[in-house]
């Protein structure tokens, strides 16, 4: 973990869910559209009603980076950084580390892993096998 | 659109140094460039009645700056919130002012510390408090660098795109700050040294990025017909836009568009410019494009038309299309955040680029980062008044 998350009103549920190791995104009660990042209000429909709803973990690779610049003094090796777009939908996209050394490409399928560090739990990803 | 097109124009552009430590605030910075830009126009403070700039906590707003300089009465300014995707909205909103009646002259200032004081990719500070943040920083992911490396990477998978493109852009900037004085880069540098230039974030090296910069930066905004009596040949404020939808940051995307990042919000201002300004990407003779990151510029000259989306890579490669950042760019000249490519834009239109005039330019693009990073962009169109 490089810095702390730092949940805001709205996604408070999603990152204490995170912590029981418990992947979701939020359901539309009215016109049933997911959406993530975490927010109020559904950008198809205007409904506040919404109930969070648990994700498969599965994702496919959109792109990636390898960091090397040290940008937080705990940055201390390469970092390999994923942008995952969710099987349930490509506008639900996720970050995280690649928890396993894999031979990168775009569509590459990853699942979700939970890594707890001092209290926080955070979301990485690994190649699917297969 | 008579409301705006070709009513105002920048009358006059100024400079501080570019360097690593300026030694100075803010705020003297910003002085000492809206005095330039003022000289510049044959004009002094006392014909001020407008300040405009934009800033990421990283600044000095016109409230201070304009007491600072005794300007006698502001009757319009603006403090807008934001980086490199408002830079050229600061000076079309300016435009919008004197063309109401709201100002007379407006001065449109940045002044930064980036390398100094504020660094931008949060090097030896914490994350900037944006919602998408907590879903990134926790990895490692938060720096502009890491950013623009995501959407490159994308653009590379999806399109070929190689690294010898991206360092083409770096090579070729270079040349152009060798004839320019105030770039802070002027040696030569070679795609064998672009490709030896040590790694940032995969696929960035050291090479695409720009240069954090201590300077400021400012340009004078008022009418055509004050323009045509003072110092300098007026430069004409042909079109502008500005806008944005989709965030690409978060993936938080209200159209489809927003889940493809090879595409930027560029491609659908564009038009919008286009057309104000009654021209196409042909008639543009020179094209000052952001360039946080080489890939920036890559990206907009697909989005702003010189190449089909794709093309981009073999555009670069083949040397077609119109000058590109003759002033070296944010990669060799300095980062002053998007005023610099504007002022640059003016230099090639009055015809006062020395070294590096390109001949009988008439017709200017400049554009701000191209809406990746909070999800908005604005663009300018500027002419000679000839």
């Amino acid at each position: 973990m490089i810095v702390r998350p730092e949940p805001d009103r709205d996604s408070r549920p999603w990152w204490d869910a995170v912590r029981r190791h418990e992947l979701t995104v939020q359901r539309c009660d009215a016109c049933g559209r997911l959406r993530f990042p975490a927010r109020a209000v559904c950008n198809a429909c205007r409904s506040r009603e919404a109930s969070w709803t648990p994700v498969s973990g599965r994702g496919r690779v959109y792109s990636w980076i390898v960091n090397h610049q040290r940008f937080a003094p705990s940055m201390t090796e390469p970092l390999t950084i994923l942008a995952v777009r969710l099987d349930e939908g490509d506008d639900l996209l996720m970050y995280g580390n690649l928890t396993e050394p894999a031979e990168l490409c775009e569509g590459l399928p990853v699942e979700a892993v939970f890594t707890d560090h001092d209290g926080e739990t955070l979301v990485n990803w690994r190649p699917l096998p297969g | 659109m008579p409301g705006f097109r070709d009513r105002t124009a920048i009358a006059g552009v100024g400079y501080t140094p570019f360097s690593k430590d300026s030694g100075v605030s803010t705020l003297t910075l910003a002085v000492d460039a809206v005095t330039a830009a003022l000289a510049d126009a044959g004009l002094t403070v006392d014909d001020v009645d407008g300040l405009a700039t934009h800033r990421v906590g990283d600044s000095t707003p016109p409230w201070v700056v304009a007491p600072a300089l005794g300007v006698r009465e502001v009757t319009w300014y603006l403090d807008q919130f934001g980086g490199g995707s408002v830079s050229h909205s600061v000076v079309a909103q300016s435009a919008m002012a004197v063309a109401s009646g709201m100002a007379e002259t407006v001065v449109c200032y940045r002044a930064i510390n980036a390398r100094s004081e504020f660094r931008m990719g949060g090097t030896g500070r914490a994350p900037a408090p944006v919602f998408d943040v907590q879903y990134q920083a926790p990895y490692g992911y938060f720096a502009p660098p890491q950013q623009f490396a995501m959407y490159a990477r994308a653009h590379m998978n999806r399109y070929g795109t190689t690294h010898e493109q991206l360092g083409r852009i770096a090579v070729r900037q270079r040349e152009n700050a060798a004839k320019n004085p105030r770039a802070l880069k002027r040696d030569p540098i070679t795609l064998d040294d672009y490709l030896a230039s040590r790694w940032i974030a995969e696929p960035l090296r050291l090479l695409d990025c720009c240069l954090e910069t201590d300077g400021a930066c400012a340009v004078v905004v008022t009418s055509r017909e004050r323009a045509r009596d003072l110092r300098r040949p007026p430069v004409l404020i042909s079109a502008a836009a500005w806008g944005g939808g989709d965030s690409m940051f978060s993936g938080a995307g209200s159209t489809p568009a927003g889940t493809d990042w090879t595409v930027t919000e560029a491609a659908r201002l564009a038009p919008r410019l286009y057309r104000m300004a009654g021209i196409t990407p042909s008639d543009i003779d020179v094209a000052e494009l952001y360039d946080c990151f080489t890939y920036s510029v890559l990206v907009q000259l697909e989005d702003y038309g010189f190449c089909p989306k794709g093309e981009g890579g073999p555009f670069v490669e083949s040397g077609e299309g119109p000058p590109v950042n003759t002033h070296g760019g944010f990669l060799s000249e300095g980062y002053v955040h998007g005023i610099n490519h504007i002022a640059e834009a003016v230099s090639q239109l009055r015809g006062d680029a020395g070294d590096r005039q390109v001949p009988n330019a008439r017709t200017a693009l400049s554009t701000a980062q191209p809406g990746y990073v909070l999800a908005g962009t604005s663009a300018l169109v500027l002419r000679s008044d000839q």
